[in-house]
């Protein structure tokens, strides 16, 4: 399959103003650091790390919401990186982005039907009302509420029903991606099945590519064809599903598989376990050679003064150890 | 085996504008000294309130009635007295937010020894050793030094392995875990558990974990209590609840919950709706709007929690 979208040695990186008793100098935070990947149509890449680990911001640098310090976002072409504003709005009816908290990415005052209808305003000025309310009621339908609904405001609607609409709203416009970050994190376990399957249907009927950032390792098993571990910024391990939680082959990803609790009560955790100690180091005060280094079983003294690359341990199967031969 | 906590016909109430909200009806639960009890329902379920109206700490439109007993000892509306010496002695609450639960403006090591000071009488000097021996049970790296560190200058995981040390200092007989690891990372997560099921299998604390994450609940828990808009609607042996869940609202949750142990090529089965309205709640059985098996029953009279097997109930009117 050939990708649609090529991020190729992305970095995005936030400085910090020097000010204050405790920065005498200015900083750079180095969120996302030198992450390359390919997104096929029709696939969901999942972006797995815990905080800090710059997913969110692998996110938006993709879509041009920050500005990425380095490197190429290639769509259709062209470089996303290198266009100005006004391409990139363009751009921007065929990428979408799906929020976190649903009801803060909504805005309170504008009627869901709004809310909906905003994207084809702008993408398709010239599309007459009637064929605009058509359109938003069948959409409100396709992700499970009722048209009536479209005169009410965000504030009527749980967090389940407000992801719905941010997903409506993000799928008007017939986009080819959509980055969906942890849109199911604050929502109800028995709520989050339910948005996980209209993601996988509507990806099913329009073959949208969906970039799926989540921490939940579960989740993201559920709903990706390839997984892609981030840690403070770098790619830690890439691959697909079945290879990557088969025989995970990061010790950080085979620490991250073995954390996460397993609904079976004949299976203990502790004989389970892959405990890591410690905690995550600064993003501003990474540690040199392997971000990953001071928390490893595996480290080595080579870790501390040579950064890993992403070797290929199998074909489209990516890992960023010295030492992945031995895993 | 001895209950050393007995909640009888718990009913929590809130007065809003909108009206009046019931967040807990006619809870009865016991739990038993030394296990773990897991209390796992969504949010609004009630399961937050039980406990938050056993240490007294409800919000002031908040009222409750019914019993708690702690070894006899009435909780429930108890007198300051009575629940000072009680709270943060023989029992303790972690909180889901730890940042919340300490004072900012105190030192951890300052905070931690006050607890000792009251409640024991330690001197300043035999509490701060005491501290730091907690410090380190809890892998606190460089204890001495963290002793003079504020909340804030420690990471979330950090501040939760705080909050155990300083919930365990005086050896409580019970301690309730409000969803102890929900905030954090799951390396960190993992961390946290493995440092409370330490905990229950070496001092015999009673523990009650509250939680949303049944995988959290099967690697820790001995008996887990299932609750749906502010009710119990199944209570048994963990290993009941997995292999043989017995209420329809258990059974469709774990069905639906997405694991590394399901097949990710097949769709989850979900549970259709919205959890029920807390100011309108239905008359009958508060899942009978989301249940697949819904007879005449469901939506007149309210199940009461009846037993299934030895130990193990379901509030349900279906034939089991």
């Amino acid at each position: 399959m050939t990708a649609l979208l090529t991020v190729e040695h992305l970095s995005v990186h936030y400085s910090l103003p020097a000010g204050g008793l405790f920065r005498r100098r200015p900083l750079t935070l180095k969120a996302v650091d030198d992450v390359s990947f390919e997104l096929r149509a029709g696939e969901t890449l999942g972006v797995v790390g815990e905080t800090g680990c710059g997913k969110s911001s692998l996110g938006k640098g993709v879509l041009q919401l920050v500005k990425p310090a380095a490197g190429r976002v290639l769509w259709e072409g062209q470089d996303l990186c290198a266009l100005p504003a006004e391409a990139i709005k363009r751009c921007r009816k065929d990428l979408q982005i799906i929020f976190q908290d649903p009801l803060s990415s909504l805005n309170p005052r504008m009627t869901i039907g709004e809310i909906v209808a905003e994207p084809l305003e702008v993408h398709y000025p010239a599309l007459a009302r009637d064929d605009r309310r058509r359109r938003v009621d069948a959409m409100l339908e396709r992700v499970g509420l009722r048209p009536e609904m479209r005169n009410r405001y965000p504030n009527e609607f749980s967090g389940g029903q407000c992801q719905r609409i941010s997903i409506a709203r993000a799928m008007i416009s017939e986009p080819k991606v959509i980055v969906c970050d942890e849109p199911v994190s604050s929502l109800d376990v028995s709520i989050q099945a339910q948005i996980c399957n209209l993601l996988r249907d509507l990806q099913r009927d329009t073959g949208i590519a969906l970039l799926f950032i989540s921490h939940d390792l579960s989740i993201v098993r559920y709903m990706s064809h390839r997984v892609l571990v981030m840690y403070l910024g770098r790619v830690m391990e890439t691959g697909g599903r079945e290879e990557f939680f088969g025989a995970p082959r990061h010790p950080y990803s085979q620490a991250l598989i073995s954390a996460v609790p397993v609904p079976d009560p004949d299976r203990p955790p502790a004989e389970r376990s892959l405990v890591l100690d410690g905690e995550l180091p600064s993003p501003l005060d990474p540690p040199s050679g392997c971000v990953f280094r001071t928390r490893c079983p595996l480290a080595v003294p080579v870790c501390i003064t040579q950064m890993p690359p992403l070797s290929e341990a199998a074909p489209g199967h990516g890992v960023a150890c010295h030492r992945w031969q031995e895993t | 085996m001895t209950p050393v906590i007995e909640c009888q016909q718990l009913n929590v109430r809130f007065r809003t504008d909108g009206g009046a909200v019931t967040a807990v009806s006619d809870l009865d639960f016991n739990l038993n000294a030394g296990e773990c009890l897991g209390v796992v329902g969504e949010s609004g379920s009630g399961k937050s309130q039980t406990f938050l109206a056993m240490f007294g700490l409800l919000a002031h439109n908040g009222t409750a009635t019914g019993s708690i007993r702690y070894r006899g000892t009435e909780l429930l509306n108890a007198p300051r007295s009575t629940l000072d010496g009680l709270r943060g002695n023989r029992l303790a609450m972690i909180f889901q937010d730890a940042l919340s639960g300490l004072t900012p403006t105190m030192r951890i090591g300052d905070q931690m020894s006050e607890v000792l000071m009251r409640h024991q009488g330690l001197s300043r000097r035999n509490a701060r050793a005491r501290v730091i021996e907690a410090l380190e049970v809890v892998r606190i790296a460089d204890p001495e030094q963290r002793f003079s560190a504020y909340p804030f200058e420690m990471s979330g995981g950090m501040r939760q392995r705080v909050m155990i040390a300083m919930a365990t200092l005086c050896r409580p007989e019970v301690l309730i875990a409000d969803e102890p690891t929900t905030a954090l990372d799951v390396t960190v997560q993992a961390q946290v558990l493995r440092l409370l099921n330490g905990l229950k299998n070496h001092t015999g604390t009673s523990l009650v974990l509250i939680t949303h994450d049944l995988g959290v609940v099967a690697g820790l828990c001995d008996r887990v209590l299932i609750m749906y808009a502010g009710r119990a609607v199944e209570l048994g042996p963990v290993r009941d609840i997995f292999r043989r869940p017995a209420h329809p609202y258990t059974q469709a949750l774990l069905r639906s919950m997405p694991s590394l142990i399901i097949d990710p090529g097949k769709d989850l089965p979900v549970i259709p709706g919205q959890p029920p309205d807390l100011e309108n709640l239905p008359a009958g059985c508060p899942f009978a709007s989301r249940c697949l098996h819904t007879q005449d029953d469901c939506t007149t009279e309210r199940p009461r929690l009846r037993a299934v097997g030895p130990d193990h109930s379901r509030a349900c009117h279906l034939p089991a």
